[in-house]
């Protein structure tokens, strides 16, 4: 196997100031378990408590988004991954991006989603959220109640931005950025 | 009436009844993926209560980060509070938060802007 170069890995997590990252299948436990050394590394970075839920909820709402839609999807555990990475920009605003794989003809839509959220003002999205909130749960529905990505964006410093990558064999990677 | 007793774990909240002195207590993090077959159980027993008590019921929470499944969730829980307060049932939310820690307050206050019953918000020192 070649050899990984370890330092220049290093040297793009430091130049993106890249604080943690993952890359692979997405279980339950392992969001709890990156979520616990995020919880204490926003604890050493003397975040403010405020500040850390936010960072804290970002990265939950976007790992359980994409567990949600591999579960509707009926994909296996293996092919609910992601790529996970939690950063500081240069004005010290934490961002939390993460990347999935979709099925192509998912991917439009999703995009369209993202951006006219990224479009509304906050009262619009106060008032998006708690229509989304009165909706009546799907039966039998296990997943999630379709009020992560209005929720991100409420909570985000800036407007949400994702872009989408057609694959070759029918999929798609989606990835998305919150800054907190 | 039984009580509830679910302890907390990593991703859910402790959640508590007391059917003698009319409570029901929840206290942490609550972001588990399946948010409503946690609370259920809690939706159920307050239903029950509410049906067979005649007593005046209080929600005493002490939430922290709320994954938003499980503000679905809570929201159900508060609706069925309405219900009651509308039909002249006694129902009161206390809402415990850490001073240090304005995004639970701002969250509870989300949620007490859709409640007529008494619906208290109280900062503590932690």
């Amino acid at each position: 196997m070649e050899l990984i170069d370890l330092f220049s890995l290093q040297q793009t997590y430091n130049q993106q100031r890249i604080m943690l990252c993952f890359n692979g299948p997405l279980t339950k436990s392992l969001i709890e378990e990156i979520g616990n050394a995020l919880r204490n590394y926003m604890e050493r970075e003397n975040a403010t408590a405020s500040s850390a839920m936010d960072v804290f909820g970002a990265y939950i709402e976007l790992t359980q988004n994409i567990r949600h839609y591999a579960a509707r999807k009926g994909w296996d555990e293996s092919e609910a991954a992601a790529t996970v990475v939690i950063a500081r920009d240069a004005e010290g605003h934490y961002v939390v991006s993460a990347g999935n794989i979709l099925d192509a003809a998912d991917g439009p839509e999703l995009e369209a989603r993202v951006r006219k959220l990224a479009s509304l003002d906050k009262a619009q999205l106060k008032a998006e959220y708690k229509e989304q909130l009165r909706k009546p749960r799907e039966e039998g529905a296990v997943t999630g109640a379709g009020l992560g990505l209005i929720d991100l964006a409420r909570k985000a410093a800036e407007p949400l931005s994702c872009a989408l990558r057609t694959l070759d064999d029918g999929r798609a990677f989606f990835s998305m950025r919150v800054v907190m | 009436m039984d009580n509830l007793i679910i302890e907390s774990t990593q991703s859910t909240p402790s959640i508590m009844t007391d059917y003698r002195e009319g409570t029901v207590e929840m206290r942490g993090d609550s972001y588990p993926e399946n948010s409503f077959e946690l609370f259920s159980p809690a939706m159920r027993w307050i239903e029950e209560y509410l049906a067979q008590a005649g007593r005046p019921l209080t929600l005493n929470l002490h939430l922290l980060y709320l994954n938003t499944s499980s503000v679905k969730a809570m929201m159900d829980i508060f609706d069925i509070l309405e219900e009651a307060h509308q039909a002249g049932g006694r129902v009161t939310v206390n809402w415990y938060y850490d001073e240090q820690n304005e995004r639970v307050a701002e969250l509870a206050e989300e949620f007490k802007e859709d409640c007529s019953f008494p619906f208290h918000i109280t900062s503590q020192v932690e």
